[in-house]
């Protein structure tokens, strides 16, 4: 215990070093530029800025990935609630009371409550990563070769039922992926398989490769193939971007449920930022004592849906971090910039590596701050870029698409690679499938296969290896659950809010 | 509002070329100060071997076949660092991974034999990445310059594992019952060094890859391993796991009371991994006594020393590497027939 505490407080001392508070304030800006930008996701700004950090230290790096994230969390609610269009999915829910507020000459109100609801949000889901993740990790140790195949398993049902919107298509794009998982170096004989005499497949598709292709090139596609409208105009505003005592005192308990609630959302895998915005602004409405100014510019509605999305991040790391699992498409991101520095996800962040991990979750805590700060102070100048033109966008985010994907080995053969699954992302998305089970089914893939057939050498090939552990058997019932989740959450959302905007979120979610 | 638009175009230009300065940046400089260098040049090159008559007229490029951060990057930056005071000229690292380190020694054997490129040949993951026909180079496309780092293997087993008290225990019992030990991937260096240690000691056992070394010792702590093989760094500073044994011909300095497989009548081979610096075939003898020399006096260097005091420094002249390079070259086609079981 002391010597988590000492960890802990060295974790402060090393985070507060010039250069990783210069990439927290880059990192918050930068994140809360791309969010409230409507066509840019956090997991195309964290996977287009994630060449960047490769030359970084490993905490400076991931610090910076942190930022983006939480900034680009925040960021969309400036433009949901100034342009009535969420910037990123994870806003839609703020979008419902907080352009009302706008309408009102209140939108500086609302400013307000999203960013301080956004503070707390991320800054209370620390708490969870402090205390969940080393436990978390500490269970890891015992996930042998069987248990990680189930691992592999749940994370592939759960991620492929949840977020799409139905589970033929959601599984079919999770084989998908687990297909073109198969290319490159057997992990267990070292035979090759289909990489057609090319050397530099053999340690498989690289992720950040598919990733910068199926997230942000295919959305280029997708915004070039449109005509290109000017957005609306930004409302203008003149009350002052603060809350007085008694609007914070009266968000406080919205604030506290939407954390728990979206911390909860955040390490369950599969289920992101976008459904905890929804389910956030519904308990707010639900707990109201003041019901009736839901639908009229409610800065409840605004602190739930905020405070939701934001408690998301924290919790979202920690599968991420011990088990090697990426709860959604963001996190699948950051475990590319994570494997990129040679950090392996696991037990050895919290052993070997504990004082890089530590530093990392201080950055995380002070990145609040931050966000906070920037948020408050900048709101007007974001929200002018919040109408930058897809006439701009478009050139801009093909350069970083190919730059990025170049600098992973320098390399143009990943460039190739990254247009391929461009194209091949664009597709998907015309057809309703789900890009983000495909990157994930390329990260859980080769986990499930080793594991599967590490599990069946060390049997000699008995196949009831698999269901000895109680820890495989929580597995098998946890996928069981996965599989049958699209029933469950589309009752539970349709009931949640507006049959419209679910629609619009299960559409959007495929993209966050 | 033009002046914004404007002003964001800026901004993103300035991106797109931070992206590129920013992976160029590690192949920059190993030293801090880079504009130090030309201007110390002169002044250096007294430092630098003298009398082979040539020396490099400009930076000299150094590949490293895996990415930065990766354990032979570490050590081939600290080499870098001090070797360009007898060098003198800038040693610029070029990362260049991906296909389990064909595409770094495709590039070193496509280099320009001039002596301005050289780079890092790892054994034995480069005699494999031969037998397993990933790249299409041979050991004759490659001139020899020195040893840099040797990592000696151990057999390993859980420290509070009281069935194997030492290698003898281990091998009875592997005799009598079906063990498993776990590898850093299939045919990779562990395995190699558990297969040679099984066979020595006539014992069949189960191999269960792990793709890399901390899976590996997960596996092994975890209990699905009873045993496994693994380098003297890679257990640095445990006291969850215990050496039985080392793969070398006499006892080793930092570990005195393990014994060698050879001495207990095992496989008597030294086996492990080993760095060494090689250029592109056809270039001149003066290129590589320059480097040969170079490297010495580097390795010898106090302070290079004191900085590289993590890792085992193992100076082997040029010929001797030579030999080394052939010597694991014809081990691992050796292990093609009748090494591992079918």
């Amino acid at each position: 215990m002391l010597e988590t505490l000492q960890l802990m407080g060295q974790g402060f001392i090393s985070a507060l070093t010039w250069m990783n508070l210069l990439a927290m304030a880059g990192g918050v800006a930068l994140g809360i530029i791309i969010g409230c930008l409507p066509g840019l996701s956090a997991a195309m700004g964290v996977a287009l800025m994630l060449p960047l950090t490769f030359s970084m230290p490993a905490d400076t790096g991931l610090i910076v990935l942190g930022a983006i994230y939480c900034g680009a969390i925040f960021g969309g609610s400036i433009s949901a609630i100034l342009i009535h269009t969420p910037g990123t999915p994870a806003s839609a829910a703020t979008a419902i009371e907080g352009y009302q507020m706008t309408l009102q000459g209140k939108a500086g109100k609302a400013l307000a409550t999203a960013c301080w609801s956004s503070f707390w949000g991320g800054l209370l889901s620390c708490i969870s990563l402090y205390f969940f993740a080393p436990l978390l990790a500490q269970l890891a140790l015992k996930f042998m070769s069987a248990e990680k195949f189930w691992l592999g398993i749940f994370g592939l049902t759960i991620i492929a039922g949840v977020s799409s919107k139905s589970i033929v298509k959601g599984l079919m794009s999770g084989a998908l992926g687990l297909i073109i998982s198969t290319i490159g170096l057997d992990p267990i004989d070292g035979t090759k398989r289909f990489m057609f005499g090319q050397a530099f497949l053999a340690e498989g598709i690289n992720t950040t490769c598919a990733l910068i292709g199926l997230f942000s090139m295919s959305q280029v596609f997708i915004l070039a193939e449109k005509e290109i409208k000017a957005r609306a105009k930004a409302a203008k505003f003149t009350d002052k971007i603060t809350l007085t005592r008694a609007e914070r005192k009266k968000i406080r308990p919205t604030i506290v449920r939407s954390w728990i609630m979206g911390n909860i959302i955040g390490i369950l895998p599969g289920a992101g930022a976008s459904i905890a915005c929804f389910l956030g602004y519904n308990s707010a409405k639900q707990f109201s004592k003041t019901k009736e100014e839901f639908g009229h510019g409610a800065i409840e509605g605004v602190a739930g849906s905020e405070a939701a999305n934001n408690a998301v991040t924290g919790g979202s790391l920690i599968p991420m971090l011990t088990l090697g699992i990426p709860g959604e498409s963001v996190t699948a991101v950051l475990m590319g910039g994570l494997i990129i520095q040679g950090l392996t996800p696991g037990p050895e962040l919290f052993t070997k590596h504990a004082a890089m991990t530590y530093t990392f979750f201080a950055g995380f805590v002070l990145v609040q701050f931050f966000m906070l700060a920037i948020g408050t102070l900048g709101c007007r100048g974001f929200a002018q870029i919040s109408r930058l033109s897809d006439a701009i966008l478009i050139p801009c985010v093909t350069v970083l698409c190919v730059i990025g994907s170049y600098a992973i080995h320098r390399n143009m053969s990943d460039v190739v690679v990254m247009i391929i699954f461009g194209v091949l992302g664009y597709l998907m998305r015309k057809f309703d499938l789900n890009t983000a089970a495909v990157v994930l089914a390329l990260i859980l893939g080769p986990i499930s296969e080793k594991g599967l057939r590490g599990a069946l050498r060390v049997s000699d090939g008995d196949i009831g290896c698999l269901f000895q552990s109680p820890v495989s058997w929580v597995l098998i019932i946890l996928s069981i659950v996965g599989i049958f989740s699209p029933f469950i959450m589309d009752k539970f959302e349709r009931k949640v809010a507006g049959d419209e905007s679910v629609d619009q979120a299960v559409q959007d979610e495929t993209l966050s | 509002m033009k002046k914004l638009f404007a002003l964001i175009l800026a901004l993103c230009m300035v991106f797109a070329l931070c992206a590129c300065g920013q992976t160029a940046a590690p192949a920059e400089s190993a030293a801090p100060a880079e504009s130090e260098a030309p201007a110390e040049a002169p002044a250096e090159e007294s430092a630098a071997p003298e009398a082979t008559g040539w020396a490099p007229d400009g930076p000299v490029t150094l590949v490293v076949a895996y990415k930065a951060g990766n354990g032979t990057d570490v050590t081939a930056r600290i080499l870098a660092q001090y070797a360009e005071k007898y060098v003198g000229q800038t040693i610029v690292i070029e990362n260049v991974d991906g296909g389990s380190g064909s595409i770094g020694w495709s590039q070193i054997a496509a280099a320009e034999p001039d002596g301005m490129t050289i780079g890092f040949m790892n054994l034995p993951n480069f005699n494999s990445s031969i037998v397993k026909g990933l790249g299409t180079y041979t050991t004759d496309d490659f001139a020899a310059i020195c040893n840099h780092v040797t990592e000696t293997s151990l057999v390993l087993v859980r420290a509070d594992d009281d069935r194997f008290a030492t290698i003898d225990d281990l091998v009875a019992y592997a005799k009598e019952n079906n063990t498993v030990a776990s590898t850093n991937g299939a045919q990779a260096s562990n395995h190699i060094g558990a297969q040679a240690f099984a066979n020595s000691a006539g014992f069949k056992y189960t191999d269960l890859p792990q793709g890399n070394t901390a899976d590996e010792l997960t596996s092994l702590l975890g209990g699905e391993a009873d045993w496994c093989v693994a380098k003297v760094a890679d257990i640095a500073g445990r006291t969850d796991v215990r050496a039985l044994a080392a793969f070398s011909t006499e006892r080793l300095a930092e570990m005195p009371d393990v014994p060698t497989l050879g001495e207990k009548g095992y496989y008597d081979q030294w086996l492990g991994s080993s760095r060494c610096v090689v250029a592109p075939a056809g270039v001149s003898d003066e290129v590589i006594a320059f480097y040969e020399e170079a490297f010495r006096l580097t390795m010898e260097d106090p302070e290079y020393l004191e900085a590289a005091a993590s890792f085992a420094t193992d100076y082997k002249n040029a010929a001797d590497t030579a030999a080394l390079i052939q010597q694991q070259q014809e081990f691992t086609e050796s292990l093609a027939e009748g090494f591992w079981y079918e």
